[in-house]
């Protein structure tokens, strides 16, 4: 058989780039003789002699220096502080809520610093999970962008003056409103009364407003739940008791609702060896995280949505006026949907991402038939996060648009400048307003535009309270002194209210107030303690309490009003010839951390692009209209101009496999700071050697466009889907992204996976097939043996004595939402290199995840079909199906990085781990090229003091260095740098054990990856221990090695990924393979 | 370099006035410092009233016989008893504890060391004697530096002027010889007539000297970094020896992080203030340095003292500085290994200045400490040791289900070759669990 293999598209069309560059080996960009002949060379007096004069001077006057070593201050405390032991974490147990996410979260502090945050696995409904932006906000607590002190006018100001004037102004005003995002605090909201009765507010009058508005809203839902139920809330879902999931255009993995909570609820079900497996259906336009983890996903656009839950309707009998028109595909799929729901009947949900109220109609008719509601949805435990008021908002904006708006308006944790789709002629009115105060921690887009802005705490510094679901109440505590004159919300509102005085830096008014608020309400509702104190006490270590629900004696039985469903045909979203998608990034989200550098180069879980914000549209649609679908290091994408109404944006055009045809998406939260707000350096683009980009108006360019501007309003609701057009404009964007290819080409041993049925008949052969290669015996023939009896190499004493710290990351587990990967550049201190290194391929993420669509070729993703063909397989399929693989060193006990090195940098311990001495490393990078799994990272540069990265390191600046860890050392230039599986922490679990004279057990040690995982598709331990989880996972028939047949020996297992669906060719091919004794698979090994 | 010396000095006689009194009441001096030295001083009040010459002052109070015989055993019954013991009892702020277990000897030796206590400043303090020739001692030593500097300057220029004076004698010579003299020739030129002459001894020196200059820049690049003897300044004198020496304080009450962190911990000035609450000083030297650590915890002692609230913190001079991408923690060390503080710090006893990194030499030299040559605080000092060091089984953790119990089993039931092997020496080293790896200590 001939086969031909490219190394890439390029090669395979010869483009003429290509060829040009195929038949030089050494790409040079100028010749040596251009280079000494460039004028400006001569221009330079540096001879010959003084250049060795200088170097030697140089290497003299480093040598004298360094013999000097400097004077090291010591300096303890006056009076130490009980619980804070110098070179020893301490942990608080806390809440985040920033008005999209909520977590209970642990945040470690060092020396007083937070440095890392986690989930809080023992208490908390989000049992440990947390997102991306959650782990990352511990950077912005030290944000050299953030408020310093209070500002009038845009000048600097002290309190008192600030609150004297604001007072003053309250006093006169005809009215006072106040616009927030949902407040779940039972403190905050208490304090809002208190200031609504000191302006005068009671009932019959007007003078005091509270308009809840959120950047995305979900108002939708509260609607849709009034018209069916009579109630005006967000059912708590139970994703863990859901045997059938179908989500129609929700991402509930990574941005919808509370993704937190349901992201590790569903983790909890899609361990193919669990009691059961979750059957998982997405119907949507744009591949989100939760579609990426479907087993079953359909295409539709946005306003064929109803259309699919209408036709799910029809097939459980119910008929409706609104139109069930389906592709051919996508009705299988939803005939597929059916017949799981129709068997698990009060063990599913469906929901629905959409914001319009005759759509949520629908969901809620589909749960009521199926009888979920009670089971896996519940409607008296409501969540009591997104109130948003859209209607009232946009009656707001309206009225300060035409100069009505009250005397006052105090915006409180909201930007609606920027997230308001009327936001740019809002933020022109906003100086009619006579008082205009901004509570903020940044002087962004609204605050800036403030006649006051009074400097919120960073959430690390602020006693809080939260009420996030009816029976669940939460606290949540400092970490850190205010590093600035900033003051809480909390406090600023009881101090206009007359109600506390500003206390400064020291202040105890939140905390009293909270406390009391906790006393009067929280401890006489509950019996289990006696005195207030303990559970005070007991309250602030677990950060939470549940509450029993209060029983209503006559409650209505929430039963589904028909005349609900009848009106739900009309008020549906509208489709047409082009629909926007505006959606929610994991890492950006609404756009609150626009400027967090690490939030910013996390790479997208499904693009895998970072810095950047961009059209997707399907690669096959792409081709027609003639865009590029392939990009790499030198060859960018083309731009094209989107126009929603009379809002026009241009932007990159990336080929997303599995967007819906007709449909494009672009991200939300991008193009902040537009005129020049000082929200952060990360949130604007750089030059090639530092600076920000400038705009011809000296702000400089932001990164991305918003596109809140796209958001329409429908029936009340804002939408987040429109009609618009689309126009190619001339120009090539170049893009950094950490993975340009998209398949894994049918690489068996990289990627593994199967469907339920096949797994569940046990017979691992079919499934995860043992690696043979042909050896040959003592009478010379050719024996298949498997590949882990070759050998090169002595073996290394690591197998059965002392330890083996392994992992094993479960490929059916993993969602692929990139926790891990944050987690770890906050626990090893990872730089952050910038759009442009990682363009070049440099970043330095320890961790990364591999993202591989199937293509056409595959029957799965990692398999080949019966027609396999390498000209085509790397071309992802339309509709693919997608594998997050996390990829990091091996620790390969072989390793290939450790033979090459010639200072012997980098060795291998006898506990199995692959060390990395940076002092030793003189940068040759044979280690990376060696390295099969290209988890090795160089330092180009100085991260930390060059220039290039001032804008984007947060090391570059002396408050941004709190950040980290003092347990691992900083890279310098010129050095490699891995994953070291969290040494630290290997180091400090057995020093734990030793000190307590205990050999080491599981929970002893995780790394920061297995810590962030939501899912638990990560296990570390010690795999010498015969009764550790890692062992048992490790041996589980699941398991394999990726690239087992290199021989390296890794300490890394991956376990095949299981989808809970029919996949016949699949089915065939593994069945095959196995009882048809070899495969073509063996047949190729055979003439290695 | 001044503080050093002062503090020596003023160390060394301090020892000298305690070790003098030691041997003629050393009874007494042992008693008080454990029955009495946490409430009482010889010359001040303090938690209970001074002692000094105590007896006489009941005597002249009106005390009946043995009263205070009776009232240091157990002062109610005394108080009962004796009039002037009624008067005594109401000492405020607490009571005196009972001591039955003291004889009437073992009291009388109390009382006669506390009264052959100098008062501080009299006569027999000598720290300001010690401090002026301490000062001197400073003086006389920087000008012995520039007295080798002059005398260097005068030998060079006599050496100069007899070389002019043997170069004319040497021409004038050669003219009376009749020979032909190069006037014009420098002593570089005439140098180099002289070396082309020689050429084969001085191609010989020449590459004697190369190599010894070669060697000798070798040898001095591996010094750098090297901090043997390192010991910087500090803001307060602190005499480990007083402390840790003749008060015996444990050396875990201070830096009593010790067993827990990574770092062992300076004592913050709330640990110092437990105990100079009550200890200010006998001499002025001495004052005048607990003055500081008063200043930092904001103490004001006048009268019955009180915190004013202005603290600041001490800003000590580190002087065991590791480099950032070594990582040493102290609770391994001590908790786990069961290394003794003198191993690595030398006997903090004997110590007289706060502190200094001592040389190996220094260290070799203390019973118990595992001998070593590296320098001191070098990459080859710590694995050396680890190299030594012994963590067969019982050898550390003796419990049953120790950490390296298990290690050593998993050893000898999986790889008894290797366990074998590593038994050869009789025992297994920190080294050969993997004591010598890189990511042990750089990660």
């Amino acid at each position: 058989m001939t086969r031909k293999y490219w190394k890439g598209l390029d090669e395979l069309k010869e483009t003429p780039e290509f060829l040009k560059s195929r038949d030089q080996e050494f790409l040079s960009e100028m010749s040596v003789e251009e280079f000494l002949g460039d004028e400006n060379l001569k221009e330079t007096s540096t001879a010959r002699r003084d250049f060795l004069k200088f170097l030697g001077f140089s290497v003299a006057a480093a040598t004298v220096a360094a013999c000097e070593a400097p004077v090291t201050k010591a300096i303890p405390y006056v009076n130490k502080p009980e619980d804070v032991l110098p070179g020893m974490p301490t942990w608080y147990a806390s809440t985040f809520y920033d008005g999209v996410s909520y977590a209970s979260i642990l945040v470690k502090t060092r020396e007083g610093r937070p440095i890392y945050i986690k989930g809080n696995k023992d208490y908390g409904f989000t049992s440990g999970g947390v997102n991306p932006q959650i782990i990352a906000s511990v950077l912005g607590l030290y944000d050299s962008a953030r408020l310093t002190g209070p500002m009038a006018k845009g000048d600097e100001s002290s309190w008192s003056k600030v609150d004297d004037a604001i007072k003053g102004a309250m006093k006169s005003a005809n009215k006072v409103t106040l616009v927030s995002n949902t407040v779940i605090s039972p403190s905050m909201q208490m304090a809002i009364a208190e200031l609504a009765a000191s302006v005068g507010a009671a009932e019959g009058n007007d003078k005091f407003e509270h308009i809840q508005y959120d950047a995305v809203s979900y108002a939708g839902i509260r609607q849709a739940n009034e018209a069916s139920f009579g109630a005006a809330v967000i059912p708590d879902y139970h994703f863990e008791n859901a045997k059938t999931i179908v989500s129609v255009g929700a991402d509930f993995l990574s941005s919808w609702l509370l993704s937190t909570e349901y992201a590790t609820a569903y983790g909890t079900r899609r361990n193919p060896d669990g009691e059961w497996m979750s059957k998982h259906f997405q119907f949507e336009s744009m591949m989100s995280v939760s579609g990426s983890n479907a087993d079953y996903r359909g295409m539709v656009k946005p306003s064929e949505e109803a259309n699919v839950l209408s036709y799910i309707l029809k097939g459980l009998g119910v008929s409706t006026n609104v139109p069930n028109a389906l592709s051919k595909e996508v009705a299988a799929i939803a005939d597929e949907a059916i017949k799981a729901l129709k068997a698990h009947k009060g063990e599913s949900i469906v929901i629905s991402g959409s914001n319009n109220k005759s759509v949520q109609i629908l969901v809620n008719k589909i749960n009521s038939v199926l009888g979920n509601y009670g089971k896996t949805m519940d409607l008296k435990n409501s969540v009591n996060m997104f109130k948003s008021e859209d209607d009232k908002m946009n009656k707001f904006v309206d009225a300060v648009i035409g100069g009505k708006a009250s005397d006052v308006v105090i915006f409180m944790g909201t930007n609606p400048v920027y997230t308001h789709p009327k936001g740019k002629a809002l933020g022109e009115a906003i100086t009619k307003i006579k008082t205009s105060v901004a509570i903020s921690t940044h002087a962004d887009e609204t605050a800036s535009r403030c006649s006051f802005i009074c400097p919120d705490n960073h959430a690390l510094e602020s006693w809080t309270d939260h009420n996030p679901k009816m029976n669940h109440y939460a606290v949540g505590q400092p970490t850190i002194r205010p590093l600035f004159n900033t003051s809480s919300s909390l406090e600023s509102m009881l101090v206009w209210a007359n109600k506390a005085d500003r206390s400064g830096k020291d202040s105890k008014v939140a905390y009293d107030y909270i406390k009391k608020t906790w006393e009067t309400y929280g401890f006489p509702s509950q019996t289990k303690y006696a005195d207030f104190h303990t559970y005070w006490n007991m309250a602030v270590h677990n950060s939470c309490v549940e509450m029993d629900m209060p029983v209503v004696e006559d409650a209505a039985p929430m039963t589904f009003n028909e005349a609900a469903l009848s009106g739900a045909s009309s008020g549906l979203p509208k489709g047409g010839a082009l629909e926007v998608i505006m959606y929610q990034k994991s890492a950006i989200g609404t756009g609150l951390y626009t400027a967090n550098p690490w939030l910013q180069e996390m790479p997208d879980p499904l693009t895998k692009v970072t810095w950047d914000n961009y059209i997707t549209m399907n690669p096959s649609e792409m081709k027609e209209m003639g865009f590029a679908t392939t990009f790499d290091q030198e060859n960018g994408l083309n731009m094209a101009s989107v126009k929603v109404g009379s809002t026009e944006v241009t932007l990159p055009v990336y080929p997303l496999p599995g967007q819906a045809p007709k449909t494009v998406g672009i991200a939300l939260g991008y193009g902040r700071g537009a005129n020049g707000e000082n929200i952060g350096k990360a949130a604007f683009q750089t030059k090639e050697y530092g600076g920000n980009v400038q705009l011809e108006n000296g702000n400089p360019a932001p990164i991305g466009a918003n596109v809140y501007p796209f958001v329409s309003v429908e029936n009340g609701t804002f939408s987040y889907s429109a009609v618009g057009g689309l126009t190619p404009v001339d120009g090539v964007y170049p893009i950094a992204a950490t993975q340009i290819h998209h398949t894994v080409m049918g690489r068996h041993s990289i990627v593994r996976e199967t469907t339920l049925d096949i797994y569940s008949k046990g017979e691992k052969e079919a499934y995860n097939p043992a690696h043979m290669l042909l050896k040959l015996d003592a009478e010379g023939n050719h024996v298949p043996t498997p590949v882990g009896e070759f050998d090169l190499w002595d073996a290394h004493p690591v197998e059965n004595i002392g330890h083996r710290w392994g992992m094993t990351i479960d490929l059916s587990s993993c969602i692929g939402c990139g926790n891990c990967l944050i987690a770890c550049q906050s626990e090893n201190n990872v730089p952050v290199v910038g759009k442009d290194e990682v363009r070049r391929g440099r970043e330095m993420h320890w961790l990364r995840i591999d993202r591989y669509f199937a293509s056409d070729d595959e029957t799965a993703v990692g398999t080949r079909n019966e027609n396999f063909a390498f000209d085509t397989a790397e071309v992802a399929a339309v509709n693919p199906k997608v594998v997050h693989m996390p990829m990091m060193c091996h620790h390969c006990n072989h390793a290939p990085c450790e033979t090459v090195c010639p200072v012997a940098a980098t060795t291998h311990s006898n506990e199995g781990l692959n060390q990395m001495a940076y002092n030793r490393c003189i940068g040759t990078r044979y280690c990376a090229n060696n390295c099969p799994y290209k988890v090795r990272r160089f330092n180009w540069f100085n991260y930390p003091s060059y220039k290039k990265f001032t804008e984007i390191n947060p090391a570059q600046d002396d408050l941004g260095r709190m950040v980290l860890n003092p347990d691992v050392t900083v890279r310098t230039r010129g050095v490699m740098e891995k994953c070291s599986f969290c040494v630290q922490r290997i180091q400090a679990g057995k020093l734990t054990a030793k000190k307590e004279g205990r050999p080491v057990v599981d929970g002893d040690f995780a790394s920061a990856c297995a810590d962030a995982c939501p899912t638990n598709a990560i296990t570390v331990g010690d795999w010498n221990d015969l009764t550790s989880m890692i062992r048992k996972s490790a041996d589980d028939s699941r398991s394999y090695q990726a690239l087992e047949e290199v021989g390296v020996k890794p300490n890394v297992w991956f376990k095949v990924k299981v989808r809970n669906e029919h996949n016949a060719e699949l089915a065939k091919i593994q069945t095959v393979a196995h009882h048809g004794g070899h495969g073509e698979e063996k047949e190729t090994e055979s003439h290695h | 370099m001044f503080r050093n010396l002062s503090n020596w000095c003023f160390g060394a006689l301090f020892v000298m006035f305690f070790a003098g009194t030691f041997t003629t009441n050393a009874q007494g001096d042992a008693l008080f410092k454990a029955k009495c030295a946490s409430c009482h001083q010889p010359h001040k009040n303090s938690t209970g009233p001074k002692l000094f010459q105590v007896r006489t002052k009941w005597a002249d109070g009106g005390a009946a016989e043995g009263s205070i015989y009776q009232w240091v055993n157990n002062w109610q019954t005394a108080a009962a008893n004796d009039p002037y013991a009624q008067t005594v009892s109401t000492w405020s702020p607490t009571a005196m504890s009972a001591f039955p277990e003291l004889k009437k000897e073992e009291i009388d030796a109390i009382f006669d060391w506390v009264d052959s206590q100098p008062e501080p400043g009299s006569e027999g303090d000598t720290a300001g004697a010690g401090a002026a020739t301490a000062t001197d001692a400073v003086e006389e030593e920087s000008s012995m530096g520039w007295i080798w500097i002059i005398l260097g300057i005068i030998f060079v220029t006599i050496i100069l002027a007899v070389g002019g004076v043997r170069r004319q004698l040497h021409i004038a010579a050669s003219e009376a010889a009749g020979e032909e003299v190069q006037e014009g020739l420098t002593y570089g030129e005439e140098l180099k007539q002289w070396a082309w002459k020689n050429r084969k001894y001085v191609g010989i020196g020449s590459l004697v000297v190369v190599i010894c200059v070669i060697v000798t820049l070798f040898l001095g690049l591996y010094t750098i970094g090297v901090v043997e003897n390192y010991q910087p300044s500090q803001p307060i004198a602190f005499p480990h020896d007083i402390h840790a020496g003749v008060n015996g304080i444990d050396c875990k009450y201070c830096h009593n992080s010790v067993t827990k962190s990574k770092s062992a911990g300076l004592p913050t000035v709330n640990v110092c203030m437990n105990c100079h609450k009550q200890i200010n000083g006998r001499t002025p030297a001495q004052q005048e340095q607990i003055a500081k650590i008063y200043d930092a915890a904001g103490w004001n002692p006048e009268g019955a003292g009180k915190y004013t609230g202005k603290t600041s913190p001490i800003v000590w001079n580190k002087v065991h500085v590791l480099p950032d991408h070594v990582y040493f923690n102290h609770s391994q060390h001590v908790v786990v290994g069961g290394v003794d503080c003198k191993q690595c710090h030398g006997d903090m006893t004997k110590m007289k200045e706060t502190a200094k990194v001592q040389p190996v030499s220094e260290l070799n030299k203390i019973e118990g400490n595992i001998p070593l040559t590296k320098p001191t605080l070098t990459m080859g000092w710590c694995i050396e040791c680890h190299g030594e060091k012994e963590i067969s089984t019982g050898s550390i953790d003796t419990k049953n289900d120790g950490y390296y119990n298990e290690i050593h089993k998993r050893l000898l039931n999986n790889d008894k070759s290797l366990y074998g092997k590593y038994l050869k020496d009789g025992k297994v080293t920190v080294s050969e669990l993997g004591g010598w790896e890189c990511a042990k200590c750089h990660y």
